[in-house]
């Protein structure tokens, strides 16, 4: 088999999620035919693993990712005895807030926690309960669905502008601490200081889009809301 | 203290909370594929549970059984009570009478998280993995705190998670299994392919198409993985470091971080990364499955070209 044949996996999930078909069974059938393509066998056999196998335990290793299911109860309860109405009102006394401002605070927010080397994962912890019940306040009345749909994605954005490029600014974070291994790997000395202090540049522009694209954001949120 | 830190502790937690969630679905009359949406939470929790102990054949024919019953339809949620769950009124009047200590669960989960974190920093141990237990137990305490506070039962408690869980459905298992595809992607070094072909392509004279060869290699390839962590040794030991660091003695901390954080613009315009593009589409109830990264888009896009500009001309400076 040539060797381009392994891109079959790439193809199935782009014409898969293009088509709009069930995404768990997309990416199954591409780590099946990837696998097949390589040469791997389905099921482990001399000593080489199969890919049902690897699935197993990929899937057992990233159980990490699904953690946050944990939240849910407390959150639930909370939300059902008004969190997110306390929220919304908790921001309307502030007579400056806006969307567009409130997800910048939140996105250096965010960056401070790279900052610090703490590294979560806030749409389950700050997004859900907490940014967007307080940005849907700060929007006011007379917001139609679509400009609820859009303070959703940007709520959800906001939380990954920080967090992916906030959290090299530590040398104590995963990221910095992978290019530094994998570049000593492969023989190049660096300090982690030095990443830090490259990092730093992207971090400032990173912040800066975000801030001219919340500006926009309350740009047109205030001409729908005043159409 | 080692089962303590380990995090087999956590995992089973969640494993009882998703068969519990199971066992709503079960007795769940208004979700018209009960029993089978039923199944599918319990081999979610099984595999949580007990996840470090069953032989990977095991776990990955279990994967394939929910995949199937996912893929066929069979995983639904029940009717919430209202939209979304919940009464307007009935929220607002009980709003008034907490206050501001609604918030006291919600706020306990991150600090007892931090407060984890940092602790473990203390005691040089692997904070990652002081996160996640502090996760697990700021969790356990919000869920302590809410029920005091509001006074409510431990059942209700638990169908306040179940209405979240079944809003959000099977998107839940993206994430993990999107990890996996990435593994296999790995096993069967499809990135290799994709830096050999970009090495073969790119004109070794000029510095411009050079950096511009990198920073579009890492977004492609971060685009397929959904994951930088996964793109960056791979594209870094096939293009950045070979065609970049070596010939132009350009400073490897710089090639090297500029490279990952191309690579995070490409994870913010694909769904291939489900716990930061799609979970949350999930978690806030959104109508358009890639409205995330729609909005998104056009800000990485504009980051990435940033990248391209920034490296070239922090190189070409250098020199």
């Amino acid at each position: 088999m040539p060797e381009w044949a392994k891109l079959a996996g790439v193809a199935i999930i782009v014409i898969g999620l293009a088509l709009k078909l069930r995404p768990a069974l997309v990416v199954v059938a591409a780590a099946i035919v990837t696998g097949l393509a390589a040469g791997l066998p389905l099921l482990s056999q001399a000593g080489q693993e199969g890919v049902v196998e690897m699935l197993g335990r990929a899937f057992a290793e990233y159980r990490l990712m699904t953690l946050f299911l944990l939240t849910l109860p407390a959150i639930g309860l909370a939300e059902r005895y008004g969190l997110q109405q306390q929220s919304a009102r908790l921001i309307r006394r502030i007579r400056a807030a806006t969307v567009g401002r409130l997800l910048m605070v939140y996105q250096l927010f965010r960056v401070v926690h790279g900052i610090l080397g703490i590294r979560l994962n806030g749409h389950p912890v700050f997004v859900r309960p907490l940014i967007y019940p307080m940005a849907r306040g700060a929007a006011g009345n007379g917001l139609d669905r679509d400009g609820e749909e859009h303070i959703k994605s940007a709520t959800s954005a906001a939380e990954n502008y920080g967090n992916f490029f906030g959290q090299n600014l530590s040398p104590a974070q995963p990221g910095v601490l992978l290019v530094y291994g994998v570049l000593s790997g492969l023989g190049l000395s660096i300090s982690v200081w030095r990443l830090v202090l490259f990092a730093l540049p992207i971090a400032i522009v990173a912040v800066l889009l975000g801030m001219a694209q919340f500006a926009l954001l309350d740009q047109r949120l205030h001409e729908s809301v005043k159409r | 203290m080692n089962m303590l830190l380990s995090l087999d502790l956590p995992y089973a937690v969640t494993g009882v909370l998703l068969w519990l969630f199971a066992g709503l679905t079960w007795h769940d009359l208004s979700n018209r594929k009960r029993v089978t949406s039923a199944s599918f939470w319990f081999l979610f929790g099984l595999i949580f549970a007990f996840g470090s102990v069953l032989p990977h054949r095991i776990t990955g024919f279990l994967v394939l059984a929910m995949v199937a019953l996912e893929g066929a339809g069979l995983v639904r949620a029940g009717k919430p009570d209202g939209p979304e769950g919940m009464q307007e009124e009935e929220t607002e009047t009980r709003a008034t009478v907490l206050g501001n200590r609604t918030f006291i669960p919600v706020l306990a989960i991150p600090v007892i998280t931090v407060f984890f974190a940092v602790g473990f920093r203390m005691a040089a141990l692997d904070v990652n993995r002081g996160v996640l237990i502090g996760l697990a137990a700021g969790s356990l305490a919000a869920m302590f705190i809410a029920l005091r506070l509001t006074r409510a039962g431990v059942p209700q408690l638990l169908r306040e998670g179940h209405r979240l869980n079944d809003a959000m459905g099977a998107v839940n298992i993206l994430p993990q299994l999107l990890a996996a595809l990435g593994v296999v992607f790995a096993a069967a070094q499809v990135g290799e392919l994709i830096a050999r072909a970009i090495q073969s392509i790119v004109p070794q004279d000029s510095v411009f198409l050079l950096v511009l060869a990198n920073c579009a290699g890492m977004l492609l390839f971060t685009f397929v993985m959904g994951n930088s962590f996964a793109a960056f040794p791979v594209i870094a030991a096939g293009i950045t470091v070979p065609l970049i660091v070596k010939p132009l003695g350009v400073d490897p901390a710089l090639a090297g971080i500029f490279t990952l954080t191309a690579g995070s613009s490409g994870t913010l315009m694909t769904m291939m990364a489900a716990n930061f593009n799609i979970v949350p589409v999930a978690l806030l109830n959104m109508r358009d499955y890639y409205g995330v990264i729609r909005f998104q888009l056009s800000y990485a896009v504009a980051l990435w070209v940033c990248h391209v500009v920034l490296l070239w001309a922090m190189i070409s400076l250098w020199r």
